[in-house]
């Protein structure tokens, strides 16, 4: 490479930089505490492999996609209202700050759908933890606009970035950190204490049973299928 | 070992081996001189107790933390009855305790407790002493039959199975060898271990004799006037589904039990059977008698409600043994662990906790695919300073509710030992 050239690509990476999420990421990482861990930039799209657009998000709903790894589930909801930031706080002492929705009415959020209580998570075959829409609530618990989880009661709200609203759980969901750009949508880092180690520890069997290795199941994806919850899963169990 | 092996002659070698051999299952004891100290000792590895020796490490891993019990691997009581009635295999139920070790360096010492010198500070084990500057009892239950004699040699032929280990495995042979007759089960008046526990396994045994199609016949004798917990889902159960097969004969004290002719005498008549589970009236582990944390009569250890601490400072009794207002079930073992983990880090740090959330969450089977469940929380209440319930019941048999049963215990399973 020239002299010329060099400079040339310097300019380019420079101004790539701006747009670059990675920047993002680490601005967000300095304000959080070390809560927040930035992963591949994944784009969110539909079955046909098409980039979901907000349109596509219908309110209420329950979906669910996977990331940052190709085994860990997130859910993906519409909750119908601008759902301003808030501050998190843990019981060991940390905190962080929530983004809240993002999206036109700012009502898009996504979590983790993995319980931090026990680590309940939707697989092929059931999903205990589950978003119950305020039209549909709980049989047991009569609270709607939650996620919840039926093994134990852990109840996480998803306006308050999944803040532990009843029930055992220590610590709230963790948070995806989505970026819309031009109409289309990107997961680009978990907020708040993931759950990954001990589900990957835990589930070592069943996840290579379904991914045929561990290598496979942690793999960090770069495009994210999004779907609704029972295509996925055979029954969900609410309660 | 600094020894090299080209130092050891012959004779030595076959000598070490044969010891090797013989003190295999004691290995763990090499680690264990005669008298040791550790900042925190646990006492039985329940679901309190693991529960405990896991959380105090996790949430303060420079602690130094000793587990003493005295099986070699943990057995589920929870879900057991799934064992019971071929629903689920008994490796399912078992864990080991080194995972405790490696993963959160609790010290497990696999030796019996003879005893507590709480003035002195340490425990009493079958091979020496172990000093603590902190205390948790978690030792379970035991049978109270020293007034009722005629209980002991039904423990052995036929066993209770609410401890865990060889009484379920005997049982379960017994459950197996059935092929129709009469069936005696018998409860206990409260407290006692896991309250569904004895309605859970009337109903799944009762499936299982129609799923068998046997000619047999259940007589289902309860000291208490209804089952203790989610009678209405164990009541429309028993009537929907086994009424032709089954009998339930409320107000019932046993009285006697010949374990030769097959009788289980009781306030409400004889009753031969060709197979029974007779669960006799418990009380907490005798290792609290032993150690003056029991005052003569009393069948359960008195804490402070708020922190399950004995009337001796820094010693803590959790799940059955104590006196609470938590039911005597494994979940609520687990909830307390949690809680006197924290107060016990807590202590160390010279705080003291403040607020708290306990729960008990417990589910059973009333068929072979559907369960009903209960949930009591308690959140400790500042103004009133105690904890006030909230207790909901789901007495609408579901399969969905099996289901969860199931989660429920793969959860604790992967909190305890994941």
């Amino acid at each position: 490479m020239d002299r010329r050239g060099f400079i040339k690509t310097c300019g380019t990476m420079a101004v790539a930089s701006l747009i670059d999420p990675s920047l993002f990421s680490q601005a967000l990482a300095q304000q959080q505490d070390g809560m927040f861990q930035a992963y591949k930039k994944a784009i969110l799209v539909k079955s046909d492999g098409t980039p979901l657009k907000e349109e596509d998000i219908k309110p209420q709903v329950n979906y669910i996609f996977f990331y940052p790894h190709a085994a860990t589930p997130c859910y993906l909801i519409n909750l119908g209202e601008t759902v301003p930031p808030a501050e998190i706080k843990l019981k060991d002492g940390k905190s962080y700050r929530w983004m809240g929705g993002v999206g036109a009415k700012k009502s898009i959020v996504s979590y983790s759908a993995i319980c931090a209580h026990q680590w309940s998570y939707p697989t092929p075959q059931y999903s205990f933890i589950n978003y119950y829409p305020p039209d549909k609530p709980s049989d047991t618990t009569k609270k709607g606009g939650i996620i919840q989880c039926c093994a134990h009661l852990a109840l996480y709200d998803p306006k308050q970035g999944g803040s532990v609203i009843d029930g055992p759980s220590d610590f709230p969901l963790a948070s995806v950190v989505l970026q819309e750009e031009g109409g289309k949508f990107y997961a680009v880092g978990i907020l708040g204490k993931d759950q990954f180690q001990q589900f990957f520890d835990t589930y070592r069997t069943e996840l290579r049973q379904q991914y045929g290795t561990t290598a496979n199941a942690r793999e960090l994806v770069d495009k994210c299928v999004v779907m609704e919850v029972d295509k996925y899963v055979q029954a969900v169990v609410r309660c | 070992m600094s020894r090299q092996w080209s130092d050891v002659s012959r004779r030595e070698l076959i000598v070490g081996a044969v010891s090797v051999g013989v003190a295999a299952p004691l290995l763990v004891y090499s680690k264990t001189p005669k008298r040791q100290k550790a900042q925190v000792v646990v006492v039985g590895g329940g679901y309190g107790g693991v529960t405990t020796a896991k959380y105090l490490k996790k949430e303060n891993p420079n602690l130094d933390v000793v587990l003493i019990e005295e099986r070699p691997f943990f057995m589920s009581c929870p879900m057991s009855n799934h064992f019971l009635s071929g629903l689920m295999e008994l490796t399912q139920l078992c864990f080991p305790y080194n995972v405790l070790e490696v993963k959160y360096g609790v010290r497990v010492v696999n030796d019996k407790v003879l005893g507590v010198e709480v003035d002195r500070k340490v425990v009493r084990t079958s091979s020496g002493y172990i000093g603590y500057d902190y205390l948790v009892l978690s030792p379970g239950i035991d049978y109270d039959i020293e007034d009722r004699p005629f209980y002991r040699d039904s423990l052995v032929y036929n066993p209770p199975a609410f401890k865990p280990g060889s009484e379920h495995i005997y049982l379960k042979r017994l459950i197996e060898d059935f092929e129709g007759g009469d069936i005696v089960i018998t409860v206990p008046p409260p407290p006692y271990r896991c309250p569904p526990a004895p309605y859970e396994r009337a109903a799944l045994i009762a499936s299982m004799i129609k799923r068998n199609k046997l000619k047999a016949h259940m007589y289902f004798i309860d000291a208490n006037e209804r089952p203790v917990i989610n009678s209405e889902g164990f009541l429309s159960a028993y009537y929907d589904l086994y009424r032709d097969i089954a009998t339930y004969i409320t107000s019932a004290q046993v009285k006697d039990i010949d374990v030769r002719k097959r009788v289980v005498k009781t306030t409400h008549g004889d009753f031969k059977y060709d197979l029974a589970n007779i669960i006799p009236p418990m009380k907490a582990s005798r290792l609290l008698e032993e150690s003056d944390l029991l005052k003569k009569g009393q069948k359960w250890a008195e804490v402070n409600p708020l922190t399950f601490e004995s009337h001796v400072k820094n010693v803590f009794v959790i799940g059955d043994a104590s006196q609470s207002y938590l039911p005597k079930s494994g979940y609520a073992a687990h909830s307390e662990g949690k809680l006197v983990a924290k107060i016990i880090n807590a202590r160390i740090k010279g705080k003291e906790v403040k607020e708290e959330y306990l729960q008990m969450i417990c589910y059973a089977m009333v068929s072979d695919k559907e369960a009903i469940m209960v949930e009591t929380s308690f959140r400790y209440d500042g103004i009133s300073k105690r904890f006030i319930p909230t207790h909901r019941e789901d007495n609408q048999r579901k399969e969905s509710t099996a289901k969860r049963y199931e989660e429920w215990a793969k959860g604790l399973w992967r909190d305890l030992f994941g």
